[in-house]
């Protein structure tokens, strides 16, 4: 197991270095030079001094070629200094630091959500398959699925606010179990739900058709435990093998999610930094992005054979 | 059993097999999708939205820049039928407009990332070894990052100085064309997202490929002396067409969304050209006090995404019957 999980992060090095680089490489060639960035954006007329600016390239090691300077990020990186923001002159870590919670809080209890309702939909859908309640619950998935979060929180927060007049205007962030962060909340939750709508739904369908279920039935095992006992361990397999697409989707759409609801997290910082052009915080967010994702799926990973130990099996002859 | 009546059972075997008409295998899928009424309407609501793109400016009946601040925010009447908005422009000929561009996005979108895809999908499939394990890493690895971060930093940073040289042109040869910042945003836009969307192309035209090649009817044929270009023609691609034709409404869809967040977001396609992004985004200033201004642009929007999902939904079922439980 040990060896496994190296041999995952040994591979995961060179993808975020790849991107890294491809960041790097954009800001460095396509933007053009921080120092003569922060120059164009200072207030009145500042001297656009040439010599001044020189000075100050030299000292930040500006006039270096562009593989050193980027193995120098690196360097700075490994040593958890992800550099300081070209607009606001903050330490990247530190903004990082206090951005990432918000997001990670409201991805989790999103996370949670949409995986509690979403099984229990799909587990009912297929025990009534084909039937209306069947129908009703998978067009609703399909509904979800497609609809951007831009749209939905919107017309949910007109609809909610404006019209039915049930809360007020969400907006801000003053911790998690606070009511304006209920409509950020169903609506981060709502789309990756038909993902797990359709992929429980489908599992218990599958399921139902093997012939331990039909054994059980036949022995006159009560319906909801044969549910509760032969056909929830079985889902959990697929719906796990999703973490990963839905934490890109979070990272995706919290972006969106926060600029419209105002949530201080690392979606409102992305859109400052790149509204800013400001290129140290859009690296080291890229960086922490891909963490986040390698996280959750090496997390996947290890939980995996402990829900079917048949997985491990199959993976190992993969490999070979 | 005699030669003659061996014969006689051959005979009576085809003229059975001709009575009935024989169907391919796209008007067969094609049956079993008009038989999906949530396809059918999602069909005719995306067949709607491309005839409005084309023929835009013939019915708008205003124009999309065209502003009267004494009708400003002005709720839906017969003239305005989806109201005005906060400079006093029709919004439904916005919507119409915005129709246009997110049509002639995700078509150009599509085009390139399935051409991308299956170049480079077929390459790896017929080349084989290293190379195809490259591609391969770069599929894995385009899917497993937050990708619109990504794309994002491209549309930023390659923006102004694309501008710039733009600007330049103009002073050097003043030609009208290199006027027309608009050009950049859009080729900027499609180009990223294009860079985003070729993967899942490639990687499914890659399993297609490489599926089917090694089905023993292929082999039978490739034995029998049919040339590489046959086989490609009579077996590969007529059965991969399923999967293609399901991935094809799916990219189309998903580019739409891809493109109205961009300008959601203010990095694609910039006012005062209409997006139904950037109307989302500037309906929200004032959806407290006039929400028609967001609400119009944000259903026609939620519409379109489900009329796609229905689509992709039925073409699925009717393309890939084996799926079925």
């Amino acid at each position: 197991m040990f060896r496994y999980v190296v041999s995952r992060l040994l591979r995961w090095v060179p993808t975020v270095l790849v991107v890294l680089l491809v960041v790097y490489a954009l800001a460095f060639f396509g933007a053009g030079d921080p120092i003569k960035l922060i120059f164009l954006r200072a207030p009145g007329d500042v001297a656009y001094d040439e010599v001044r600016i020189e000075a100050m390239r030299e000292e930040a090691g500006l006039n270096r070629p562009f593989f050193v300077q980027f193995a120098d990020y690196l360097g700075h990186l490994v040593r958890g200094d992800f550099g300081n923001s070209l607009v606001s002159g903050r330490s990247v870590g530190g903004m990082i630091k206090n951005a990432l919670p918000i997001t990670l809080k409201l991805g989790l209890a999103a996370t949670l959500l949409l995986t509690l309702i979403g099984s229990v939909l799909g587990v009912i859908a297929a025990l009534n398959h084909n039937k209306s309640l069947d129908t009703i619950i998978s067009a609703f998935a399909l509904t979800v699925w497609g609809i951007p979060v831009f749209v939905s929180g919107p017309l949910l927060m007109v609809l909610l606010v404006r019209y039915l007049n049930v809360m007020d205007v969400p907006y801000g962030w003053k911790g998690l179990f606070t009511p304006q962060i209920i409509l950020p909340l169903i609506v981060l939750s709502i789309t990756p739900m038909a993902l797990i709508i359709r992929q429980a739904r489908s599992a218990v369908l599958e399921v139902l058709s093997e012939d331990y279920i039909r054994t059980a039935r036949s022995k006159g095992i009560p319906n909801i435990q044969i549910v509760l006992k032969h056909i929830l361990r079985p889902i959990l397999t697929p719906i796990v093998n999703q973490m990963g697409l839905i934490t890109i989707n979070m990272l995706n759409n919290a972006v969106l999610i926060e600029t419209v609801f105002g949530i201080p997290g690392l979606g409102q910082m992305t859109v400052k930094a790149i509204s800013g052009s400001d290129y140290p915080v859009i690296l080291g967010l890229v960086f922490i992005g891909s963490t986040v994702v390698l996280t959750v799926n090496l997390a996947v990973d290890l939980v995996f054979p402990l829900l079917d130990p048949r997985a491990l099996d199959k993976r190992e002859v993969k490999k070979t | 059993m005699n030669t003659h009546e061996y014969n006689e059972a051959i005979n009576a075997m085809q003229a059975t097999l001709e009575s009935e008409p024989s169907r391919s295998l796209i008007k067969d899928a094609f049956s079993r999708l008009l038989a999906n009424k949530g396809a059918v309407v999602g069909m005719v609501i995306i067949l709607a939205l491309f005839f409005v793109a084309f023929f835009g400016p013939y019915i708008t009946p205003y124009d999309f820049l065209s502003q009267d601040l004494t009708i400003r925010n002005q709720k839906a009447t017969w003239a305005h039928p989806f109201g005005t908005d906060d400079l006093g422009r029709d919004v439904l000929s916005r919507i119409i407009y915005g129709a246009r561009t997110a049509v002639i996005l995700s078509i150009s979108i599509t085009f390139i990332s399935f051409i991308i895809g299956t170049i480079v999908g077929a390459l790896g499939a017929y080349v084989g070894g290293k190379v195809d394990a490259f591609i391969v890493w770069i599929i894995d690895l385009t899917m497993s990052i937050p990708s619109l971060l990504l794309v994002v930093v491209i549309n930023t940073s390659l923006k102004p100085p694309l501008i710039r040289w733009m600007e330049e042109m103009y002073l050097k040869t003043f030609r009208p064309f290199y006027r027309e910042t608009i050009w950049v945003d859009f080729v900027l836009v499609f180009g990223s997202l294009a860079l985003i969307k070729w993967p899942k192309a490639a990687r499914i035209i890659r399993g297609q490929i490489l599926s089917i090649r090694n089905q023993n009817y292929v082999t039978a044929a490739r034995a029998s002396g049919v040339s590489t270009f046959g086989i490609l023609k009579k077996y590969v691609i007529p059965n991969a067409m399923g999967p293609v034709i399901v991935l094809l409404s799916a990219t189309l869809g998903e580019a739409m969304i891809l493109e109205s967040t961009f300008s959601f977001l203010g990095i694609g396609v910039r006012p005062p050209m209409p997006s139904w992004g950037n109307m989302i985004s500037d309906g929200l200033r004032v959806w407290h006090i006039h929400p028609h201004i967001l609400v119009a642009p944000a259903s026609v929007l939620a519409i379109v995404t489900m009329a796609f999902s229905f689509l992709g939904d039925g073409l699925n079922d009717a393309f890939n019957p084996r799926q079925w439980n």
